[in-house]
């Protein structure tokens, strides 16, 4: 039996960032990594029905990126999975979201799992796509935004919940092996301590290139996206003033502003 | 044999051979169960892990021989019972050396060299010295039992907080029973030994050796006197020291046989454990050994051979009970309870023959002997148990290698885990940037150093707390522009600092303190400086107790007795002189840890405040609650805080105007005390800084200060 969990290091922001040189993205040296805050629960989740099962459960944490993300991978492992796998090639650089959800079946094709989970979205990016599109690729039934789950390893269904608006529920029942998006809150993520992180450096983190897989390394990175970031920068602010007085004064007081706006003279 | 010679001790005197045969199978046997408990314990110590003890014997055989015979632990908080337990100890030495020295004499010294000393002179003072002895443990007694019958004492409650009423372990009526047993049979052995004594002087009335040196023994003498006058008779008088002889001597025995399985060990545990004490018990706590798999104490052989001999010398004394600030406030926390249900625990599995099996030796969770998460985490690690033991019991190391399994296993409170991930991704507990760290330097009117760049004289430890929460980063602006003005030469760390780490060892997450200590211990090496001053106890302790095992030692000081310096070297003068009614409350980590208590004091009187101390004080202090990590623990809404009962014990003092502390989250959690309290308005609670500051009005304070 075996749960493949699909992890990302996301990005936060350090206070006073500056935008790159190329005008696309935070200058990396102004961000801290770490990983997706839903991809602890999710990670969880696969750990949680590992631990319930009574046959052995291999959980399996993946993820796509340079070698950095062994840190975020080392958590993982800290935290309950067994093996933990990196899949990188300069040639990714710059994937849309679809583009990455082909790596990520690529490895399920490999290591055919009976459940993939990922996180909802990431924190970094919001696009909230690539554990559906990987679903696509796979052919396989998915299940969005999953706040409850009821699964046994081996069982040929599960069934899950999902939170509706208006405090509706939605209770599905999915043909195995599926992927689905797990919400946070589903549970509560374990602590990993660092001592037990330290010991996860131990346990080795396979390192996949795209041939390993055989992805075309013409699908993946900007080449292989059909979607490209054009620019990502701060809207100018706004400006807002309360303006006080008696409603004669507060009156004139709008009426003048309107008038500098025009460009009229006061 | 001259007269004097002929005085001398009756024994066997008119004992059957059978019967002096069967007194001495009895002797041995007593004997034989007292080696064979003893050999069941020193079994269940050698059960624990192993321990290295560092430091010299020498050392530690005088510090326990003066603590053991001068009584002066035992004497703290509680003189009454301490003079008590002197009077007991000496009487109960004395009469055993009695017994002993006979003993030699007669069944060693003289069957196999013929050596005798045990008449004549001798034999008399020895007589009238045991006769005192006799006195004194008796007297002690029934102090004793006065105060455990009749004074109500709190602490001598077995009711525990972290049980409610009909839980089986709740109140522990057994350990009543043995208090009042252990009480009675020394009293009974005394007083039958009085009665014995005149007995004996009655029925031997016509011997002149015996009769004429009776006063040697004044008790006996006197008994004797009013028993003759009673009229008994010389037969009758026979009859009785033969039935009690055996009595007395019968009671004796079984309370030798028991003194390894009763509260009587004490008298060689306790002895023992002070003589493995580590005086930075709760100073510096023990590293992780590489050697060892997982972190902390989960079994109870998790536990080193010293840790299971401190719960073996635990008297029930209840000194640690009553000064912890958890229990106080009604936190499931006794320290005295957590020692005794381990060793509950420990006497259950581990005096056995064979050791039950692994799953059987959790000492975490609820039922009886176990100790539960909430108790643990209740712990503010503020070192007042350790502190107050009069039989070096050493609590908080207990209680944080217990929670460092909890933290292993994450079993935590969900605000607590946050703050460690917190701290694991920013350096600080305030989830800041690095970068921010010396943000709180932008204000002031002149450029702090930055030690990393240039060299300077003070290297200034600023800390979490001084450095990012609001209030104190106002304090940290006032102590740079004071040590400004003072021309000292100082420099910061700016973002190569972080947490000190002291709070987030004594959570019990070892490999995260690991993480900091070694990044502030390569920080410190990149700067060039002569010593530290840092503005924060928790740091101080930890940088000066810590980080040596690190490989970080330096000179440091916190910034109480630099300043004080300061002022002694006229660097800083007094110029307003200030008049106000102040009190001062000593940091945990200031006080009781580095036994900082004077300087803080020194430089209050140096600013003309009237010091006007709090009921507990020094040694004594009471911790604000906000140890241990529980600064980032919420506690229980509608319960007392730890800050709310200090601040209550500081109204109480007429006409106090202000409330003086010297630690960043003293303030925090004393200025929100006042508050809460109701009492603001009433008086304040400053930063010392702040009050030099008033004492020193500067020529220009800068705007934004």
């Amino acid at each position: 039996m075996k749960i493949l969990v699909a992890v990302k290091q996301v990005a936060a922001l350090d206070e006073d960032f500056e935008i790159g040189s190329d005008g696309r993205d935070v200058d990396p040296d102004f961000l801290i990594r770490d990983l997706n805050e839903w991809d602890d629960f999710s990670l969880e989740e696969a750990v949680k029905i590992k631990e319930a099962s009574g046959d052995p459960v291999e959980v399996i944490a993946v993820s796509v990126g340079p070698e950095e993300v062994d840190e975020s991978l080392r958590k993982c492992l800290a935290k309950g999975a067994d093996r933990a796998l990196r899949v990188w090639d300069e040639a990714v650089r710059g994937s849309d979201p679809i583009a990455i959800a082909r790596i990520l079946a690529a490895v399920a094709k490999r290591e055919t799992p009976d459940m993939l989970f990922a996180g909802v979205q990431s924190s970094d990016q919001s696009f909230a796509s690539t554990g559906i599109a990987t679903a696509g690729l796979l052919g396989w039934p998915h299940g969005a935004v999953v706040a409850n789950l009821r699964y046994a390893p081996g069982a040929k269904t599960a069934v899950f919940r999902r939170e509706l608006e208006g405090g509706l529920l939605h209770e599905v029942e999915i043909q195995v092996p599926a992927v689905l998006t797990i919400q946070a809150g589903i549970n509560t993520p374990r602590y990993a301590s660092l001592r037990s992180i330290k010991q996860a450096a131990a346990k080795p983190i396979e390192v996949l290139g795209l041939s390993d897989l055989a992805v075309d390394a013409a699908t993946v990175g900007e080449a292989g996206s059909l979607s490209r970031v054009r620019r990502m920068y701060i809207p100018e602010k706004g400006r807002a003033q309360l303006i006080e007085g008696s409603p004669a004064e507060q009156a004139a007081r709008l009426a003048a502003i309107i008038r500098e706006f025009k460009g009229e003279a006061a | 044999m001259s007269r004097t010679d002929a005085v001398t001790r009756i024994l066997f005197e008119a004992f059957s051979a059978a019967e002096v045969r069967l007194f001495y199978a009895l002797g041995y046997a007593a004997i034989a169960v007292f080696f064979y408990g003893v050999y069941v314990q020193v079994r269940k110590y050698r059960r624990g892990a192993p321990l290295k003890l560092e430091g010299g014997l020498g050392r530690r055989v005088w510090s326990m021989f003066t603590s053991v015979f001068g009584g002066r632990t035992v004497d703290r908080r509680d003189p009454a019972a301490g003079g008590a337990h002197r009077l007991i100890f000496y009487g109960f030495l004395l009469l055993f050396a009695g017994t002993s020295t006979i003993t030699l004499e007669y069944d060693i010294l003289q069957p196999l060299f013929g050596i005798r000393f045990w008449y004549g002179r001798f034999y008399l003072i020895f007589s009238l010295v045991l006769d005192v002895a006799g006195v004194a443990l008796i007297g002690g007694l029934l102090y004793m039992m006065y105060r455990r019958g009749w004074m109500r004492l709190p602490k001598l409650d077995y009711a525990r907080p972290d049980r409610v009423p009909g839980d089986p372990d709740f109140n522990r009526p057994q350990y009543r029973r043995e208090d009042w047993a252990f009480l009675w049979i020394l009293l009974i052995i005394g007083f039958t030994g009085y009665v014995l004594e005149a007995a004996r002087l009655v029925w031997l009335a016509d011997r002149a050796d015996v009769w004429d040196t009776r006063w040697w023994s004044p008790v006996g003498a006197a008994l004797a006197h009013g028993m003759m006058a009673m009229g008994l008779g010389e037969h009758g008088a026979g009859l009785l020291r033969h039935g009690l002889w055996w009595f007395h001597g019968m009671i004796a025995l079984i309370l030798i046989a028991l003194i390894p399985r009763t509260k009587v060990k004490h008298i060689f545990t306790a002895a023992a454990s002070l003589l493995v004490r580590d005086p930075l018990a709760a100073q510096r706590l023990p590293r992780i050994p590489d050697t060892q798999e997982k972190p902390g104490v989960d079994k109870i052989t998790d536990f080193t051979w010293k840790q299971l001999l401190n719960l073996d010398s635990c008297t029930k004394c209840g000194r640690c009970h009553e000064a912890c600030p958890a229990r106080a406030v009604g936190a499931p926390l006794s320290p005295r309870d957590v020692i005794l249900s381990l060793r509950e625990f420990a006497n259950a599995t581990l005096e056995s023959t064979t050791l039950p099996a692994a799953a059987e030796l959790s000492v975490h969770g609820k039922a009886p002997g176990q100790v539960a998460m909430e108790t643990l985490w209740a712990c503010r690690t503020c070192m007042a148990c350790v502190e107050i033991c009069p039989v070096a019991v050493e609590h908080v190391p207990i209680i944080v290698q217990m929670r460092r399994k909890l933290v292993e296993d994450g079993a935590m409170d969900p605000l607590l885990t946050k703050t460690l991930q917190t701290i694991h991704k920013t350096g600080n507990s305030f989830g800041e940037s690095k970068r921010k760290r010396g943000s709180w330097t932008k204000p002031l009117p002149f450029k702090i150093k930055d030690a990393r760049k240039e060299p300077v004289e003070v290297l200034w430890f600023v800390g979490d707390y001084a450095s990012f929460d609001p209030r104190n980063q106002k304090v940290s602006q006032t102590f740079a522009t004071l040590l400004h003005e003072a021309g000292v030469d100082f420099g910061i760390l700016y973002d190569g600092e972080s947490n000190a780490g002291n709070d987030v060892r004594r959570v019990g997450e070892e490999g995260l303190y690991e993480v900091l200590a070694n990044a502030n211990v390569a920080a410190l090496a990149s700067a060039k400086f002569k010593t530290i001053v840092t503005t924060d106890p928790h740091s101080y302790n930890t940088i000066r107790n810590e980080y040596p095992d690190f490989g970080g030692k330096y000179q440091i000081q916190h910034y109480t007795s630099f300043v004080k310096q300061l002022f002694e070297s006229g660097k800083l003068k007094v110029t307003t002189p200030l008049k106000l009614r102040a009190t001062f409350h000593d940091p945990c980590h200031l006080g009781r840890f580095n036994k900082g208590y004077e300087p803080p004091r020194d430089v209050l009187k140096l600013l003309g405040c009237e010091l006007v101390e709090m009921g507990r004080n020094r040694s004594n202090s009471f911790c604000c609650g906000a140890g241990g990590g529980r600064i980032w623990i919420p506690d229980p809404v509608g319960s007392e805080k730890p800050a709310q009962n200090r601040i209550k014990e500081a109204a109480a003092i007429p006409g106090i105007e202000v409330y003086v502390v010297s630690c960043p989250k003293d303030l925090t959690m004393f200025e929100d005390a006042l508050k809460t309290t109701g009492n603001e308005g009433k008086f304040v609670v400053k930063e010392l800084i702040e009050l030099i500051r008033e004492a020193i009005p500067a020529a220009q304070t800068p705007e934004a200060c």
